[in-house]
């Protein structure tokens, strides 16, 4: 009897657990349409048109899970972007970084993907570093903040983008002995 | 934006129809895993941009300019760092308000400091990004990039 009425619950609460971001989310919406209706309704529209403006950029992201899963072995991940590359893995990932395009959280699955298959937690992390670079868009920077501006701080970026790497991969390893979760 | 996004997509297209020749099982496999993700992904892609809209609507760029303002001090490099970690939006959106910060008046620091914690910090992503690579990744990776932000704000105030 306890354990059939506890089973639904569990069910529930993990629910909850996973996806609590959702449910924050629309929590939130819950109240800005009792609240404000009109600019809940605005803030609905502008988060689906963004949606559509990097639809493409998600299909593309995930079609490119989907191909350095299957095609790309392990051997071939750590051999580019493991220890055993050295700085050039490092250099690799500040150029990836730079050419990619949109916002960072779209490529978080990839870079996981690339981690678990033996990537070093450093090249994950200036690739994200680098990311603040935007090559495509720099003519769009250089119009609104002028190119004296917009190549010190592309030049500063790049520069930093591997020593963060290198930093974070520390804490990451830190923890080796004890939580780490090297999946 | 749209066009290069359009560019990427057509490559993987066209590199799956390549590969598809050389391995259709391979390349089916691929497709899953891509489906797969898409579909695991779905319900954190829905929120984070229900957050952005609730974000743009209710944080509107003009109370972001004010609260920059033209300051020129340290308070305000720490300021913009700050600001540009909470707002979410695309990169692009960063460059005219930064844009109209220094028209303003305000340090270039700053306004180097907001640009950069903008595009590589994210407060409203972290759980996404929690999620994805673990709570630890999450945290040290936001905190250095905001140094880097501040480091790359001050270096930059020195140059220009």
């Amino acid at each position: 009897m306890k354990t059939m009425a506890a089973r639904p619950s569990h069910v529930f609460w993990s629910y909850v657990r996973a996806q609590w971001l959702l449910l924050a989310t629309l929590l939130l919406y819950g109240w800005a349409f009792t609240a404000q209706p009109q600019r809940a309704a605005q803030a609905l529209a502008f988060g689906i048109s963004t949606l559509f403006s990097v639809v493409l950029l998600i299909l593309a992201v995930m079609g490119l899970v989907g191909l350095t899963q299957v095609w790309i072995s392990r051997e071939q991940v750590a051999r580019l972007l493991g220890h055993e590359a050295g700085l050039k893995a490092l250099l690799v990932a500040a150029l990836c970084g730079t050419v990619l395009i949109g916002p960072a959280y779209l490529i978080f699955p990839l870079l996981m993907g690339i981690r678990r298959q033996g990537a070093r937690w450093a090249v994950i992390g200036t690739v994200l570093a680098a990311y603040a670079v935007k090559i495509p868009m720099i003519p769009l920077e250089i119009e609104f903040l002028g190119w004296r501006f917009s190549l010190f701080r592309t030049l500063l970026t790049i520069l930093l983008a591997i020593p963060c790497g290198l930093i974070l991969e520390t804490v990451m390893q830190s923890s080796f002995g004890k939580n780490n979760k090297a999946r | 934006m749209h066009d290069v996004a359009f560019i990427y997509l057509s490559l993987i297209a066209l590199l799956y129809l390549w590969l598809f020749r050389r391995s259709p099982e391979k390349t089916r496999q691929s497709l899953q895993v891509a489906g797969k993700s898409l579909l695991r992904l779905t319900p954190m892609l829905a929120a984070i941009f229900g957050l952005i809209g609730l974000f743009q609507v209710f944080v509107p760029a003009a109370l972001i300019e004010h609260w920059l303002g033209a300051a020129s001090s340290w308070g305000a490099l720490f300021m913009g760092g700050l600001i540009g970690a909470v707002a979410i939006g695309p990169p692009v959106a960063a460059f005219p308000l930064a844009g109209s910060m220094l028209a303003a008046g305000a340090w270039p620091a700053a306004a180097a400091a907001f640009v950069v914690s903008w595009i590589s910090v994210g407060i409203v992503t972290l759980p996404f990004e929690a999620q994805v690579f673990g709570l630890r990744f999450a945290l040290a990776r936001n905190v250095i990039a905001f140094a880097a932000a501040l480091l790359t704000g001050l270096l930059l105030g020195g140059l220009l």
